[in-house]
């Protein structure tokens, strides 16, 4: 089990390194920071005093050194544009976009995964045609599109929810959240549909494909020889099977939410990290720019590494098997 | 211990409370709550020259000189100026004003502002001249320039003044910037000025809120005690929230949405022209222009835009009223000198566009050696400007019609400026030209004169226009003072401008705001939503 957890811990190490790679050089090539900070009209002298002093003059290796060694001492530095450190920046966004990808999250698992079960037991109804056809429209249509047809029928024409903002939130230490109130949960409702509507097809498309599966397997048909009702059946004995690879993809998925959360947040004004990153980058602000690439990357690879872990932890053959590689190699 | 711990939970809980009540306080008819693309990046009025946080930051800071809603100059917290002396200005400062916190204004803070906001890098070209702001008494400032400078004055709607004391006890008495790593400085989110705003809480990206401030020395001609600004970037979401009503005030509002607003019962749209004119610039300079072929594609050795006849075939080929009516749907004007209305020095007789003319066009070009055209590459912004991708492809096809093929090039801003300012490496681009005080003498002097680092001009003259009866011009301008004299030097200027065809002149364009129609406020070229002025019926 140690030669694994480390053998994992090697490959995240690495997946950042190269990511801190790409995050430096991508810092760089989006646009010069000095003309976005002094703009148009500053003189020659002034933006070669900005940058020396951004030390923009030094060796790209040099200055890639320096800014992992900045990395790994944890200062991320000032945002350009915000004129603040990153990390309060960073603190004060996190939150909101986590929220908002947790709630995502739920509501996919909770209507993709009945869904699935739904369309695998009665795999001729015409509703469940009718249903896996149109979650390919779910994963199609572009995030913002289904974001601004939100927002026209729900808070234009009908008036009940509102079309930006996070609503009230309370502050708890490093947290805020606005799980707790009544306009933050109104205000949550639209951004975690349209940023759960991809999902749910895809988890119900998973746990339809996996309960097939299942269903045909032997002990399923000794359950039902039993004379089991079929909603047991369906439920406690297959759908228990089909959990591990629902539970591994959803988990890995809450990253890409996270990341997808970037075209929502900016539908829909939410005051997460996807704002904070679309405003950085036109700002040219590179250290935003980097710290944002590194912070999603750093939430990647833990979610990955947890995953292994648990699949560890539930699939003994796994540990062994990697052990034996461990050892051979 | 069990006791401690109640105390510490009912102590959290009234915490929670007060953030909930504090959050929830109900709008009351006098709130405006109004919203913007884009945040303001600081409270601080001299660290940023972004106009969306100086069109909020002069709700709470005064500006030494006042800018009018039609953009003129007006007493501020100076009541007077007068040239004293061949490169000092001596400014009567007004009395009885008072910060935000209490304490007066006096003739120490407003020198104390000017010496602040001119050591920024942002403001160097507009304050670098100023050598020193010397408090004379209780009521005068003089500011004393390197050279006669005749728009000081004007220049001076941008000054900020600041509580010194202030600053200094909160350790901001220098302008923050990015040096100072893993700290926030005061002056980011706290504010002591003198406005007609006080600045309530600032939520770096999320939200501003100002109250009235009772004490302030000028008048209020509308009925606002409290305003909310929210940016929201995306566009038809910031249109959604002023017509589901959780706005009563959007700035930016997109072209294509006018109609549907000034439709809607309740809802109207209100404009201002900008402070800001596009123009196509080409290259005055180089022998060997960048990104330019021939009609068979090969690299052309050569600069047509050195060849005058080559510059009026495309001010002739190029219709700006048509640009105007179809691109900008109506929201522009067309620009036929190098000023817009409002800009200081402007011109109206003068500005007068060229005729389009496809068939004179045609024949310059041939006379130019060109009788087939050639094919130039023309860089385009994609965003800071209105509809810049369809000016640009507008361009293209009217230019075609005399034989030029434009390959656009779009950029975003980012990587145009860089082009730019790492450069010039453009031959011909689009751009929006201004004067960085709102007068033409800054035209002349950034936009137009010939690009020199020693003289600290051109600084902005993209496509390295030049034109040494100009350059006379503008070096007698800088030093001029009487006004009839100036009215000369300001037209013979743009005449030269105009004949020389400096740059394809297009538009200036609008700006637009919409608004519930149970309020009323003019807009601004400045895009400043000034409080003091709504009114909430």
């Amino acid at each position: 089990m140690f030669a694994f957890l480390l053998n994992r811990l090697a490959h995240a190490v690495l997946v950042l390194l190269v990511v801190s790679i790409l995050a430096f050089t991508l810092g760089s090539t989006v646009g010069d920071p000095v003309a976005s900070i002094l703009g148009l009209d500053a003189t020659p002298a002034d933006r070669a005093a900005l940058r020396a002093r951004l030390r923009l003059d030094e060796p790209v290796v040099l200055r890639y050194f320096l800014y992992l060694g900045d990395l790994l001492s944890g200062r991320l530095g000032n945002s350009y544009g915000a004129q603040r450190p990153i990390i309060d920046l960073l603190a004060e966004r996190i939150p909101a976009t986590v929220e908002l990808a947790l709630a995502a999250l739920v509501l996919s698992v909770a209507i993709g995964v009945p869904l699935g079960v739904f369309a695998a037991a009665h795999p001729e109804r015409r509703i469940v045609r009718f249903l896996m056809t149109s979650s390919v429209i779910g994963v199609s249509v572009p995030t913002f599109i289904l974001g601004i047809i939100l927002i026209f029928t729900f808070s234009l024409t009908l008036g009940w929810l509102p079309s930006f903002g996070r609503g009230e939130v309370l502050k708890f230490e490093y947290w805020t959240t606005g799980y707790l109130t009544a306009s933050g949960l109104k205000s949550l409702i639209m951004p975690a549909i349209c940023l759960a509507i991809g999902q749910i097809a895809l988890v119900a498309r998973l746990a339809r494909a996996e309960m097939m599966g299942v269903l045909r397997t032997d002990y399923i048909r000794f359950a039902r020889a039993r004379g089991l009702s079929d909603r047991a059946v369906n439920f406690s004995h297959a759908l228990r099977n089909t959990l591990i690879p629902i539970i591994t993809v959803s988990g890995i998925q809450l990253g890409y939410l996270v990341a997808f959360a970037v075209v929502v947040e900016q539908v829909f004004q939410w005051p997460g990290m996807g704002t904070l990153f679309l405003q950085a980058l036109s700002q040219t602000d590179v250290p935003l720019i980097s710290a944002f690439l590194m912070a999603a990357a750093l939430f990647f690879v833990s979610i990955n590494l947890v995953v292994d872990l648990l699949y560890a932890i539930a699939d003994p053959r796994l540990r062994i098997r990697s052990l034996a590689h461990g050892a051979g190699g | 211990m069990l006791g401690g711990n109640v105390v510490i939970k009912s102590l959290r809980l009234a915490a929670i409370c007060g953030a909930l009540a504090l959050a929830v306080l109900p709008a009351s008819a006098n709130t405006l709550r109004y919203g913007g693309t884009t945040p303001p990046l600081t409270m601080d009025p001299h660290s940023t020259n972004d106009f969306v946080t100086a069109s909020l930051v002069r709700q709470v800071y005064d500006s030494l000189v006042g800018l009018t809603n039609d953009m003129d100059i007006e007493p501020g917290i100076a009541t007077a100026w007068v040239p004293a002396g061949e490169n000092t200005w001596r400014f009567t400062i007004r009395e009885g004003v008072r910060f935000h916190d209490g304490t007066a204004l006096a003739a120490e803070d407003v020198a104390f502002s000017i010496m602040r906001q001119k050591e920024s890098a942002l403001y160097r070209s507009m304050y670098g001249q100023i050598r020193e702001a010397k408090v004379v008494d209780a009521k005068t400032v003089d500011v004393i320039s390197q050279g006669p400078d005749p728009i000081l004055p004007r220049k001076m709607v941008r000054l900020f003044v600041m509580s010194a004391a202030w600053a200094k006890a909160n350790n901001v008495e220098k302008v923050p910037d990015l040096g100072a790593q893993g700290t926030e400085a005061y002056s980011l989110r706290h504010a002591n000025g003198s406005g007609p705003m006080r600045l309530v809480l600032q939520e770096p990206g999320q939200r501003t809120t100002f109250e009235r401030n009772r004490a302030y020395w000028g008048t209020f001609n509308g009925n606002v005690e409290r305003a909310i600004y929210t940016p929201i970037a995306s566009a038809p979401t910031r249109v959604s929230a002023l017509l589901s009503n959780e706005l009563d005030l959007i700035t930016d509002v997109p072209l294509q949405d006018i109609e549907r607003i000034n439709g809607a019962a309740g809802y109207m749209v209100s404009s201002a022209p900008q402070q800001l004119f596009m123009q196509l610039e080409m290259d005055g300079t180089r022998d060997v222009a960048l990104d330019i072929w021939d009609r068979n594609g090969q690299p052309l050795q050569a600069n047509p835009f050195k060849d005058l006849r080559v510059r009026r075939a495309f001010a002739h080929a190029v219709d700006a009223k048509l640009i105007v009516d179809r691109v900008m749907r109506g929201q522009a004007f067309v620009v036929g000198t190098a000023a817009a209305a409002g800009f200081g020095g402007y011109q109206k007789d003068l500005d007068v566009r060229w005729p389009t003319d496809v068939e004179l066009a045609k024949k310059l070009l041939a006379e130019a050696g060109y009788p087939n055209g050639f094919i130039v590459q023309l860089h385009c912004p994609l965003q800071r400007y209105v509809n810049t991708e369809e000016i640009c492809r507008a361009t293209a096809s009217m230019l075609a019609r005399i034989g030029v093929e434009v390959r656009i090039k779009g950029m975003p801003w980012p990587e145009f400026a860089r082009m730019l300012v790492n450069g010039p490496n453009s031959s011909f681009h689009l751009i929006g030209a201004a004067g960085n005080s709102g007068d033409v003498q800054d035209t002349f002097t950034s936009v137009m004169a010939t690009r020199s680092r020693e003289k600290g001009l051109g600084g902005t003259n993209w496509a390295l226009w030049s034109n040494a009866e100009f350059d006379a011009v503008t070096a007698e301008l800088v030093g001029t003072f009487d006004p009839a004299k100036r009215t000369e030097l300001y037209r013979r200027g743009l005449t030269i401008g105009k004949e020389q065809v400096h740059a394809v002149y297009l538009h200036q364009p609008m700006l637009t705001w919409a608004m519930r129609r149970a309020v009323s406020v003019p807009a601004r070229a400045d895009s400043a939503v000034m409080l003091k002025d709504v009114t909430i019926k």
